[in-house]
C-alpha cells in the first residue's frame, strides 16, 4: 500500500501539485500550513445551519438507539413467538409491519433486531478503533520496525480469505452475538490500522510536529496531543462506513448460517429471511421494513458525521 | 528502484508464506476430515483409517504441511479427494470466472462513481448531491444475496433479457460470456459504487476548496479542465488505495453471487472444500487468492510510484 | 434402489432445495443385495398415454437436446469411488445400465442383464448376459467385466461394505456369472438396481489400477459421455449403438447443478433449463397449477418407502437418552404445523416409515401430537434432573431454519430450554458418526426394501458415543435386529411383512426419530419434455417411474 502521506492526506495533493507547477511551491506551502490549523474564517462556503436533513437524521438515529435499548420496555408483542394462523400478513392493526413466514410480528422482530445490528455494529468498530487504531496511530508516528511488522501483520490478515476464516472460526466456536462481534470486530483491526496508521504518519512529518520534538516533547505527549486530535476526523468518518459496512456484512453471515443462533433476530438475517423461500415475491414488504430501517440508519450516520465535519474542520478528510 | 521491487517482492513471499501456514492450520484443525464425507455409510473405523493413511493424513501436521509445501515447488497443488479434479484445475477454471466478475463489475462501478462523484462535487449538499449521496447508501445497504434475486425476478424472469443462471466461457463465446455476467457483476458491484462514489466526492470537494484551484480558475481555465486535471488527479490516490483493498475483498469474496448464478468461481470451490475438509484444495486456493492480493497491491502501488516518484519511500 | 443421498458432499449447498438438507445416507451399498423383490405398493405411472404428468402423448420424435437443472453435482463417474445421491444417480444412469431394474409392481427385474435365477435355497445365483452387448469404447460386455466389476467394487473403501454378503463372483462362461451369498438372501438382485449393479468397463479399471483417479466414463448407457466441467455442466450425447433398439430418442443431454432453489426455478421459467429436480415442496406448490409445466412428485407412486424427514435424537446421551424426554419431544410435536408450513400443505402425519397404501402398513403407537402429556412428562423428568435442555441442529438450509424454529417454540411450550445451532454439512454428519448431538434434523429411508436400511438400525452398528457407528441414534433394540433379519432371510412374504411391521411397532416405541413428514421430491419439466416418468424395462413391461428424485433419461422426447 502507499503508505506515504499520500494516502490520505489531501493536503499532500496539494503538494505534489506544487511540483508540478514550479512557482506554485511557496502558495503551496502557505495552503498546507493554512490547512493544519483549524480556520472556520475560511470555510465560508460551507459554514451553514444543519438544516432539516441533519435534523431529521439526528432524530431517526436516536429513535433507533432508544428503541434498540429499551424494547423490552415498549408494549412490543413478543419477537419470537410464532402464531401459525397468522403467517405472511400484510401490515394490519393486529401487526403494525405484518408478519414473517412464521407468523411473527415484524415491529417487535425489527426493533429487538437493531438491538444486534447495532451492537454488533459499534462495538465491532469499537474492537477495530481500540486495537486497529491505536496500532495504527502509534505505528504511523514512531515508524521503523515496529512499523514494518505491524504493516505487514495488517497486509496477512487483509490477504487471508475471510470466508475461510469465518467459517473455521463459527466451527470452532458457535454461533453466538459476542462471537460474531468480535469476529467481525477483529476484521476491521487492518483496516483501522491502515487508515489511521496512514493519517497520523502523514501528521507526523508535519512541521508543527517536528517542532513540538525539537521542544523536547514526549512521544506520548505528542501521540496524543498533537497527532490524535487531528486523525479524528478522518477516523470518524471511515468509522461510520464501516459501522455501515459491519451491519450489511452480518446479513451475508446470516444468509451463510454463520450469523448469531435462530431465532434471534438482526436486520441482516431479518433481510436474509425476507428473501429467502421466494419471501421476495410473495411477501416483499417483509425483507423491505428492515432493509429501509438499515439504510435509514446508514444514511443518517454518515450525513451526520458529513456535516459535523464541515463544520468543525476544513479539511474533508478520506470520506 | 530495483531495491523496491526487491522488497516487494520480499513482502509477496513471505505474505504467501504465512498464509499459507495459516490456512493449512485452521483447515486441519476444523473438527472432523474427509473420511466422512468419503466414505459415507461405508464408515468404519477400519475404512477410515485405511483412507487416512492412503491420503497421507496421518502424518504429524508439520510433515503434512511440508510435503505439501514441497509439492507446490514442483508445481503440484495437488488434487480434491472428492472429485479427483487438479487444484491447478480448479483454480485455472474458475479465477478466469471471477476475474472476469471483478472487471466488469469494477468497470461499472467506476464508470457509475467517478462520473458522478465530478458532477456533484462542484456543489455539495445540493439536491444533485443529495440524491446521489442517498441512492449509492441505498446501495450500500443492500447486500448481494439480496440484489441477485431482485435483478433476476425483474430483468431475467420478468423482462428475459439475461438468464437466471449460468455461465458461457468467454472463449466459447464471449458474446454471450459477457452478456450473462452482468447481472452476477450488477450484484456485486453496489457496495463498490457507493464507496467509490463516497470517497471521491469527499477528496475532491475538499481538493476544490484549495487555493491552488482558486488559482487555476484565476487563470482563466475552464471548470472541466479544473475538475480533471487538477481536482481529480490528486483526489484518485485515495480512489486508487481503495479500489485496492476492494478487489482485494472481491478475490474469492464472490461465493454468494457464484452460489445463486451457479457460476463456477473459486470462491464456491473454496467454500465448498473448507466444508468438505478438501485440505489440499483449500490450501491451494488461498496460497493463490494471497499471492494475486498481495500482486494487485503491488501494481496498485506501482502505478502510484509512476504518478508520484516521491511515493517510492522506505 | 438405494442411494447414498448426502453422505454425499455436494447437496450441502443446495440451499432451499433442503438437498443437502439432512443427512441423507439411504441404505446405500451398505448392507444391501439383500431384501426381497416383491416389497412395491402401488402401481405408478404406468399408463401409456393420456395427458399424465411425465407421461408422453403421441408418437415419440427423434432428437433434440434436454438441460435439466440438478440440485448438486456429481462426484465422479467410477462407481466404485463415488456414492451417487439423487442428483449423481440422475446423470450416471445416462452412461451406465444396471444389471437389474425395478419395475412399476415394485418385483426386481433384469435390466441389463438377461436373467437371473436362484438356487433352490436362495444362496446361490446364476445371471445370464444380454449377448452382442457393447460398451462405448467397443469393448463386449461379457461375464469377465462383470467379474473385474465386483471385484473393483469389493477392493474399495467406499462400496466394498455392500458386497459382504457375496462370497464369491466367478464367470462360469463367456456371458454367464455365478453368484454365491454367504447366507440365503431371497432379494438379492434388488442391489444390484443401485450403484453396485451400474456396470463400467474393463478400460475404466485398467485406468484406474494405472494411477488415473478420473478415467473417462466407458458404458453401456443409453448416452455416451462427452464432457463435465464440475460445478458447471455435464454433456452427454446419444449412444447410436444402445442395445435397446430405437433408444434414446434424444440427441444430448445437459445436466447443470444450481444449488439454489429459486434460482432453479427461475432458470426453468427464462429456459435456461427445460426440466428440474427439487426436494422443495413448494416447488411442487409453485408449479402444479401452471398448465405450460408438467410436474411429477413422490406423493403418489412410491415403491417400498419413501424418504422422510425426521428429527433423529441421540438416545444414549443426556436428556434424550430418557424414554420420557422422547415421548414428550413426540408428543409435543405438531407434525400437522410442520406440514403446514414445511410441506406447503403436501403430506400427511406419518406415525412410521411407511405410506398407508404400503404393504407394510400397520398402523403403530407413535405417540401424537398432545403437548398436555409432554408437559407432564417433562415435568416429572424436570423433579429429577432439572430442566431438560436440547441443542437441535441443522443445516445452513432457509427451509430446514424454518423447520427448526417452529419444532423449538412447540418444545419450549411444554417445558425443554431449546436452542438451535446451524452447522456445515460435514459437520453435521461427522456429528452423527460419533454421536456427538441431542437432536437434530434429517431425511433418510427412501428405499424399495426396508432391508436396505438395515444398517441404519441393526445392533450391529451401533457403537458407544466417540467411536464411528452408522446407528446414529445408537439405539440398540435387539428385536428390531432379529426382525430385520428374519425379513432377509425368508421368501415367504407373510412372515416378512410380520417382521417389518414389528420393526416399524419397535421404532414407534424407541422414538429415536420424530417423523416429520415425508421428504418429497420433485420433477418440473416443460410442456414440450415428453414422458420423463415413463421408463419401461427391456422386456416392455413398465418401470418404477420417479425413484426418489431419479428419472430415466432413456425414453424422453421432445415434441416439436
Amino acid at each position: 500500500m502507499p503508505d506515504d502521506r499520500e494516502l490520505l492526506d489531501t493536503g499532500a495533493s496539494a503538494q505534489l501539485l506544487g511540483d508540478r507547477f514550479p512557482g506554485m511551491a511557496a502558495m503551496d506551502e502557505h495552503v498546507v500550513a493554512m490547512q493544519s490549523e483549524k480556520l472556520d474564517s475560511d470555510d465560508v462556503l460551507l459554514k451553514r445551519p444543519f438544516g432539516f436533513l441533519f435534523w431529521f437524521a439526528l432524530v431517526w438515529i436516536a429513535i433507533v438507539f432508544l428503541a434498540a435499548i429499551f424494547a423490552n420496555l415498549l408494549p412490543l408483542q413478543n419477537p419470537n413467538f410464532q402464531n401459525y394462523s397468522a403467517l405472511s400478513q400484510g401490515p394490519s392493526s393486529a401487526h403494525l409491519l405484518g408478519t414473517d413466514d412464521l407468523g411473527r410480528d415484524l415491529l417487535a422482530r425489527l426493533i429487538f433486531g437493531a438491538r444486534v445490528s447495532l451492537i454488533v455494529g459499534f462495538f465491532g468498530v469499537g474492537i477495530g478503533l481500540i486495537v486497529g487504531g491505536t496500532a495504527g496511530l502509534i505505528s504511523g508516528y514512531k515508524g521503523g520496525r515496529l512499523d514494518v511488522a505491524l504493516n505487514a501483520g495488517s497486509f496477512i490478515i487483509l490477504a487471508f480469505p475471510a470466508i475461510v476464516a469465518v467459517i473455521a472460526i463459527v466451527t470452532f466456536w458457535g454461533q453466538s452475538l459476542v462471537h460474531i462481534t468480535i469476529i467481525l470486530g477483529v476484521a476491521t483491526i487492518p483496516l483501522m490500522f491502515r487508515v489511521i496508521r496512514a493519517s497520523s504518519l502523514s501528521f507526523a512529518q508535519r512541521d508543527f510536529v517536528v517542532a513540538a520534538k525539537t521542544m523536547g516533547a514526549t512521544d506520548t505527549r505528542i501521540v496524543l496531543r498533537e497527532i490524535f486530535p487531528n486523525v479524528i476526523p478522518v477516523t470518524v468518518t471511515f468509522s461510520l462506513i464501516t459501522v455501515a459496512g459491519i451491519i450489511v456484512i452480518e446479513g451475508t453471515l446470516a444468509f451463510l448460517g454463520l450469523s448469531v443462533n435462530l431465532p434471534t433476530p438482526s436486520w441482516g438475517n431479518l433481510i436474509n429471511e425476507g428473501t429467502a423461500n421466494n419471501a421476495l415475491s410473495t411477501d416483499p414488504y417483509i425483507m423491505l421494513w428492515p432493509a429501509m430501517s438499515m439504510f435509514l440508519l446508514l444514511w443518517s450516520i454518515n450525513l451526520i458525521g458529513d456535516r459535523l465535519r464541515q463544520r468543525f474542520d476544513i479539511r474533508e478528510g478520506l470520506l | 528502484m530495483s531495491k523496491y521491487l526487491v522488497r516487494r517482492v520480499l513482502q509477496l513471499i513471505v505474505v504467501s508464506f504465512v498464509i499459507s501456514v495459516l490456512a493449512f492450520l485452521l483447515v486441519h484443525l476444523l473438527p472432523g476430515d474427509p473420511s466422512t464425507i468419503i466414505l459415507g455409510p461405508n464408515n468404519t473405523a477400519a475404512n477410515r483409517a485405511t483412507l487416512l493413511e492412503q491420503l497421507g493424513l496421518n502424518d504429524p501436521l508439520w510433515q503434512q504441511y511440508l510435503t505439501w509445501l514441497g509439492a507446490v515447488f514442483h508445481g503440484n497443488l495437488g488434487t480434491s479427494y472428492l472429485n479427483h479434479e487438479s487444484v491447478t484445475h480448479i483454480l485455472a477454471t474458475g479465477a478466469p470466472v471471477d476475474l472476469e466478475l471483478i472487471i466488469i463489475s469494477q468497470t461499472i462501478a467506476f464508470s457509475v462513481a467517478v462520473p458522478l462523484a465530478l458532477l456533484v462535487s462542484r456543489r455539495p449538499n445540493r439536491p444533485l448531491d443529495n440524491v446521489a449521496t442517498t441512492s449509492t447508501f441505498g446501495m450500500l445497504a443492500l447486500p448481494p444475496f439480496v440484489v441477485a434475486p431482485i435483478l433476476v425476478a425483474i430483468f431475467a424472469v420478468g423482462l428475459g433479457w439475461f438468464p437466471a443462471t449460468g455461465y458461457v466461457p468467454f472463449t466459447q463465446n464471449p458474446a454471450t460470456n459477457i452478456h450473462d455476467m452482468i447481472l452476477p457483476s450488477v450484484a456485486i458491484t453496489a457496495g463498490s459504487i457507493a464507496v467509490y462514489f463516497r470517497l471521491l466526492r469527499s477528496d475532491l470537494i475538499s481538493t476544490l476548496q484549495q487555493d491552488f484551484i482558486t488559482m487555476a480558475r484565476s487563470k482563466g481555465l475552464s471548470g472541466r479542465r479544473i475538475m480533471w486535471r487538477h481536482a481529480f488527479r490528486p483526489s484518485s490516490f485515495s480512489l486508487l488505495a481503495a479500489a485496492g483493498i476492494n478487489i482485494g475483498a472481491l478475490i474469492a469474496g464472490t461465493f454468494v453471487v457464484e452460489l445463486l448464478f451457479a457460476i463456477p468461481g473459486i470462491g464456491y470451490s473454496l467454500v465448498l472444500a473448507v466444508n468438505q475438509r478438501d485440505y489440499l484444495v483449500v490450501q491451494g486456493i488461498a496460497l493463490v487468492v494471497a499471492i494475486a492480493y498481495v500482486t494487485i497491491q503491488f501494481i496498485i502501488d506501482f502505478i502510484f510510484t509512476i504518478v508520484d516518484p516521491r511515493v517510492v519511500r522506505e | 434402489m438405494t442411494k447414498s443421498n448426502d453422505m454425499s458432499r455436494r447437496t450441502f449447498l443446495s440451499r432451499g432445495a433442503v438437498a443437502g438438507g439432512a443427512v441423507v445416507l439411504a441404505g446405500a451399498a451398505g448392507s444391501a443385495l439383500a431384501g426381497c423383490s416383491s416389497d412395491s405398493t402401488s402401481s405408478s405411472t404406468t399408463a401409456a398415454s393420456g395427458s399424465k404428468p411425465g407421461v408422453g402423448t403421441g408418437t415419440p420424435a427423434q432428437g433434440g437436446s434436454l438441460t435439466v437443472g440438478n440440485m448438486a453435482d456429481i462426484d465422479g463417474f467410477y462407481p466404485p469411488n463415488n456414492h451417487f445421491d439423487t442428483n449423481g444417480y440422475n446423470i450416471a444412469l445416462t452412461i451406465y445400465d444396471t444389471l437389474c431394474g425395478v419395475a412399476a409392481d415394485g418385483s426386481t427385474q433384469p435390466n441389463l442383464c438377461e436373467s437371473i435365477t436362484p438356487n433352490s435355497t436362495f444362496d446361490g445365483w446364476t445371471m445370464k448376459l444380454r449377448s452382442g452387448i457393447k460398451f462405448n469404447d467397443g469393448s463386449d460386455l461379457t461375464a469377465a467385466v462383470i467379474v473385474a466389476n465386483y471385484q473393483a467394487l469389493n477392493a474399495s473403501l467406499l462400496t466394498g461394505q455392500a458386497l459382504t454378503q457375496i462370497a464369491s463372483v466367478t464367470a462360469t462362461d463367456s456371458m454367464t456369472v455365478q453368484y454365491k451369498l454367504t447366507a440365503p438372501n431371497p432379494g438379492f438382485p434388488n442391489g444390484l438396481t443401485t450403484q453396485v449393479g451400474m456396470v463400467f468397463g474393463q478400460a475404466m479399471i485398467d485406468a484406474v489400477k494405472g494411477g488415473n483417479a478420473r478415467p473417462t466414463p466407458v458404458g453401456t448407457g443409453p448416452f455416451i459421455f462427452e464432457s463435465w466441467q464440475p460445478n458447471d455442466h455435464f454433456t452427454a450425447t446419444r449412444n447410436p449403438s444402445y442395445w435397446r433398439k430405437g433408444l434414446p430418442y434424444l440427441d444430448k443431454i445437459t445436466f447443470k447443478p444450481i444449488p439454489d432453489t429459486v434460482q432453479r426455478e427461475a432458470t426453468l421459467k427464462t429456459g435456461g433449463v427445460d426440466m428440474l429436480v427439487s426436494t422443495d415442496p413448494l416447488t411442487i406448490k409453485r408449479f402444479s397449477d401452471k398448465p405450460d409445466y408438467q410436474v411429477v412428485d413422490t406423493l403418489t407412486g412410491v415403491i417400498g418407502e419413501p424418504s422422510v424427514a425426521f428429527i433423529m435424537l441421540n438416545t444414549v446421551v443426556p436428556p434424550t437418552d430418557d424414554i420420557r424426554i422422547r415421548q414428550a419431544l413426540a408428543k409435543g410435536l405438531d407434525q400437522a404445523t410442520v406440514q403446514k408450513i414445511f410441506g406447503a400443505g403436501y403430506g400427511e402425519p406419518l406415525d412410521g416409515i411407511f405410506l398407508p397404501d404400503s404393504p407394510y402398513y400397520k398402523k403403530t403407537s407413535y405417540p401424537t401430537f398432545d403437548p398436555a402429556g409432554a408437559k407432564k412428562l417433562v415435568a416429572q423428568y424436570k423433579a429429577e434432573h432439572g430442566t431438560p435442555k436440547l441443542e437441535l441442529i441443522t443445516i445452513t438450509d432457509p427451509r430446514l431454519a424454518q423447520v427448526v424454529q417452529i419444532i423449538q417454540q412447540m418444545w419450549n411450550q411444554v417445558g425443554f430450554e431449546v436452542t438451535i445451532s446451524q452447522i456445515q454439512q460435514a459437520n453435521l454428519v461427522s456429528n452423527f458418526v460419533s454421536g456427538k448431538f441431542q437432536a437434530a434434523t434429517s431425511y433418510q429411508f427412501g428405499n424399495v426394501t426396508p432391508d436396505l436400511n438395515y444398517v441404519w438400525w441393526s445392533t450391529t452398528t451401533a457403537k458407544p458415543v466417540g467411536q464411528i457407528a452408522l446407528n446414529f441414534a445408537r439405539n440398540v433394540d435387539p428385536i428390531i435386529e432379529e426382525n430385520m433379519l428374519t425379513a432377509r432371510h425368508t421368501a415367504d412374504t407373510a412372515t416378512r411383512t410380520k417382521a417389518y411391521q414389528t420393526v416399524n411397532e419397535q421404532l414407534a416405541k424407541d422414538l429415536p426419530y420424530l417423523w416429520l413428514q415425508q421428504y418429497l421430491f420433485s420433477a418440473v419439466a416443460v410442456s414440450r419434455v415428453q414422458n420423463f416418468a415413463n421408463p419401461t424395462l427391456p422386456s416392455g413391461a413398465p418401470a418404477y417411474a420417479f425413484n426418489e428424485g431419479i428419472f430415466s433419461s432413456t425414453a424422453i422426447w421432445l415434441s416439436k
